[in-house]
């Protein structure tokens, strides 16, 4: 029966996805199209660049050196701890726990955003429990040095959603190298150190790659964490986007417009970079 | 002594049984079976002379040396593995020379020897490929290839065929046997494929339940198990249950079987009687006088086999399993009336 | 030196997981304590225990009125998915699986595009009445935010069951379509539409830039009073936190208990991209 539609049975068939498909043109593809007209035409409607040029001026420059500096450092310490975290708990002994450790991962990193923000205030704020612990208990002061409302503050707090989705991500890669090719590996003479080096880790490097982008892109649309703990402090890439909806900040919308293209640029890059590396990292798995 | 020498090899796996007293002696250049029914321990053996496992109890001697706490990068043990186990980042030839890169050879020298054990295994345009580019019976004798740059003491082979389509398994076993011949290398082979063991042993391990059944040549196993599992794990073979009534005959039931196995078992002791399906001989008419064991029975099932055809005879309520070749003889029918005799030569007896 | 696990967890084990837990737990529980601690910046332990600020919190008006919003929003959004993805994806399974890379790209896209980036688009687009800041249009970029959540979840389990065979099946056994649909179609797909019915409500409620910045003051939603308390009262702001993390908790939960072992969520989503 299914196979013998007819020809206009077929493209009635695709009738069927008409609402779904308007319903992406209009609020997802459209926009995004206009935007990126918007953001090459002046208002009289000639074709120019200044938007763009505008957007080099210091403080965007800036936003875009912040933005890119948070997202890799983050997904850098992400990426490494998260590696080591992800084969502890791979190799742990007990199902239970290594069920249990999974599943705080999967909520913990979907914990990013306002409540997150604030807790790590709670804790390591100006008058945070941490921070008066290590001033009253050991008489450290760790305040102007470090700030949970500043860049070093941001790190702590984006590594925070960054970890349980590098660990979520790198566990099953582990389960991708295969009990025989470490016997073999030792077999033919290799000692542990060996066997990574040789074998461990390039059969996990595309699996570490798209775990890096990943999380670099998690971090470069990020928003609602650094509003809630920086505001206006500190200038990332987002934080201007989101100002010049707001009209908090007085900016001339053009480079709010040029700053979304060029977010996607990198936001797209990373994506692609993450596809090609998961279709290298399959490669490994059709063995 | 013996090249390869285990004695009083025991292992448990948290209070299960894996292997038990095992005693075995191989020697230089000889290829040997471990054949059994999976969880028999044969692979625990097998991993114990590589030095993944290590015994509870007992020795491993390699060349009149205790190999038992040599760690198992450092045994110099060939293996290979049942799935293959190519490392999928590097080509054919990075394959082969990794054991060689390991041991700190000189370039030229691995180049050399890859090519050499490519050679072997008559697969030396495959050198720049990746595993996951070759079928699964090249990837095999890639993985034999790898294991023997290395030129080990001892190969050995983790039912090495088992993921294989059948044609290719025959094609590889001959292969392997052809290699292992002329490398004169020892090896151990382990399998639960009674075919394959019988073909291309020198000497076959029966193992169950972590104990030997049987240690002997091909022949000796097929044609004089020494147990009732030997007897029934390789090949198919009607069994009688009964005890001995003289030095040459067994009682099993109303019936009386002439043997000239029944050996120095006593007079009374119970034992069982088997008979191999081709040693079973089918006659239309009542055979002569000087046939020994005739029985008459109704041909209750056919199966066709190719080179020959089953058939299930009823005598008396028991069915008995003949084989026979079609082409040497008139053909059967269903439900014809038969009469049968076995060999006495070949009714194996036993004790229960 | 095997691969395999061993019976007890090596020292370097238990230290990474150790780091690893208190890195994790501490901020949570750090909000929960905080928020019903009376004064907590001279002791390592609280000096008195009290409920006050949850009390302080709903007196608030805009309590109640953030928290009748958010809801809304949020089941406004599921409802939307759900009568838009599910049966678009029933359809691709089963009539046009040569559309399904074209789904597959347009499922992709959101993850691309930054919340700030949609917020900016739509609110340029939109900017006329009755559609501008309006929580319509909030409730649509929602939508589209979490369309690959719905999307996985429905799909993964569709896969899983083979609706050709079923339906024919069914149809060999002298069922109608609605019969086909309703008894044996949706029972199969349930837990994948009830797993990713409840992903979109947790992320619909906890979201907060798409909801600031295309409606903003006019519709404010649970996130966006957590926010302002954040800046003004440290103890209402954590029994806030509190709240919308229980609900993340109990949605979690509640996602692993109807997907059962094979539905990770998080998993999941990172597998759509």
């Amino acid at each position: 029966m299914r196979r013998s539609i007819s020809q206009k049975n077929r493209r009635a068939a695709w009738l069927g996805l008409l609402p779904f498909l308007l319903f992406c043109l209009a609020f997802e593809i459209v926009p995004i199209l206009l935007l990126i007209r918007d953001s090459v035409f002046s208002k009289a409607g000639t074709l120019t660049m200044s938007n763009y040029k505008q957007v080099l001026a210091p403080l965007y420059l800036k936003s875009f050196w912040n933005s890119i500096r948070l997202s890799g450092i983050t997904a850098l310490i992400g990426t490494v701890a998260g590696l080591f975290i992800g084969y502890s708990i791979y190799r742990w002994p007990s199902q239970r726990i290594r069920n249990l450790l999974i599943t705080l991962s999967d909520v913990t990193t979907n914990f990013a955003g306002a409540p997150l923000a604030f807790a790590f205030i709670i804790i390591l704020g100006s008058n945070g429990l941490v921070t008066q612990f290590f001033l009253k208990s050991l008489g450290l002061k760790i305040y102007p040095a470090f700030s949970i409302y500043s860049f070093s503050g941001l790190i702590l707090a984006y590594v925070y959603f960054q970890l349980p989705l590098m660990v979520l991500l790198i566990i099953p890669a582990f389960g991708g190298i295969k009990k025989e090719w470490r016997e073999s590996a030792t077999n033919l003479g290799a000692d542990t150190s060996a066997f990574w080096w040789h074998i461990g880790l390039p059969i996990l490097a595309p699996s570490l790659i798209a775990g890096f982008v990943l999380l670099f892109a998690n971090a470069f649309g990020a928003y609602a964490t650094a509003y809630t703990l920086t505001g206006s402090r500190l200038s990332l890439v987002t934080l201007q986007i989101g100002f010049t909806i707001t009209g908090e900040v007085l900016h001339d919308p053009g480079i709010g417009q040029a700053m979304a293209i060029l977010s996607l640029i990198i936001m797209g890059t990373s994506i692609g970079i993450y596809r090609l590396a998961i279709i290298r990292a399959e490669r490994w798995n059709r063995h | 002594m013996a090249y390869l020498s285990l004695t009083n090899i025991s292992k448990n796996f948290e209070n299960v049984v894996a292997v038990k007293d095992f005693n075995l002696n191989i020697e230089k250049g000889q290829l040997v079976s471990f054949l059994g029914p999976s969880g028999c321990g044969k692979t625990t053996t097998l991993r114990m002379i590589a030095g993944f496992e290590i015994p509870d109890t007992g020795t491993i001697f390699l060349d009149g040396v205790d190999i038992s706490n040599i760690p198992p990068n450092k045994r110099d043990i060939g293996m290979v593995f049942q799935a293959y186990a190519l490392f999928p980042n590097m080509n054919v030839r990075e394959n082969i020379m990794f054991g060689l890169k390991m041991q700190r050879r000189p370039k030229d020298e691995m180049i050399r020897r890859a090519e050499n054990v490519l050679s072997l295994i008559r697969l030396e345009n495959t050198a720049k490929r990746y595993p996951h580019q070759l079928s699964g019976g090249q990837r095999q004798r890639i993985a034999l290839a790898r294991a023997l740059a290395i030129e080990p003491r001892v190969l050995l082979l983790d039912e090495p065929l088992s993921a294989l389509d059948a044609e290719v398994r025959v094609v590889l076993r001959g292969e392997i046997r052809r290699i292992q011949s002329d490398l004169g290398i020892t090896t151990v082979y382990v399998t639960h494929d009674q075919e394959e063991a019988l073909s291309i042993s020198d000497v076959v391990v029966v193992m169950n339940n972590g104990l030997i059944e049987q240690v002997g040549s091909p022949q000796e196993i097929y044609r004089k198990p020494n147990t009732r599992f030997v007897a029934t794990f390789i090949g198919t073979a009607n069994e009688f249950h009964g005890f001995v009534s003289d030095s040459s005959h067994v009682q099993c039931d109303e019936i009386n079987i002439y043997s000239t196995r029944v050996g120095k078992l006593a007079t009374g002791v119970k034992v069982v009687l088997l008979v191999r399906p081709e040693n079973v001989e089918i006659y239309d008419q009542p055979p002569g006088r000087d046939t020994q064991n005739v029985f008459e029975g109704k041909i209750d099932t056919i199966t066709f086999h190719g080179a020959i055809t089953r058939l299930g005879i009823n005598a008396s309520g028991k069915i008995i399993t003949a084989d026979v070749s079609i082409s040497s003889r008139a053909p059967v029918t269903h439900n014809q009336h038969v009469w049968l005799s076995f060999d006495p030569e070949y009714c194996q007896v036993m004790a229960e | 030196m095997d691969i395999s696990r061993k019976s007890k967890p090596t020292a370097s084990q238990i230290i990474f997981i150790t780091l690893f837990l208190l890195y994790m737990i501490i901020p949570i529980i750090a909000t929960y304590v905080f928020s019903i601690a009376t004064r907590w910046d001279r002791s390592i332990l609280p000096e008195g225990y009290t409920l006050q600020g949850y009390r302080d919190a709903m007196k608030n008006p805009y309590f109640l009125i953030t928290l009748k919003n958010s809801l809304v929003l949020s089941f406004g959004s599921v409802l939307v998915s759900l009568l838009l993805i599910v049966p678009t994806v029933y359809w691709v399974h089963l009539k046009v699986r040569l559309a399904k890379p074209l789904l597959d790209i347009l499922m992709i896209l959101p993850f691309g595009i930054p919340g700030v980036v949609l917020a900016l688009a739509l609110v340029q687009v939109y900017n006329f009445a009755p559609l501008n800041r309006s929580p319509v249009l909030l409730t649509s970029a929602m939508v589209v935010f979490t369309m690959p959540f719905m999307y996985r979840s429905v799909s993964n389990n569709l896969e899983a069951i083979d609706i050709p065979t079923l339906t024919e099946a069914a149809q060999s056994l002298g069922a109608n379509t609605i019969d086909i649909l309703v008894k044996v179609i949706i029972p199969n797909i349930l837990p994948g539409i009830l797993s990713g019915s409840l992903l979109v409500f947790a992320t619909v409620f906890a979201e907060f830039t798409l909801a600031r910045l295309i409606v903003g003051a006019g519709f404010k939603t649970f996130p966006m009073l957590l926010v302002e308390y954040t800046r003004k009262d440290g103890t209402i702001a954590a029994g806030l936190s509190v709240i919308s993390f229980t609900i993340a908790w109990i949605v979690s939960l509640l996602i692993l208990w109807v997907g059962g072992k094979g539905m990770k969520t998080s998993q999941d989503v990172i597998k759509a991209h």
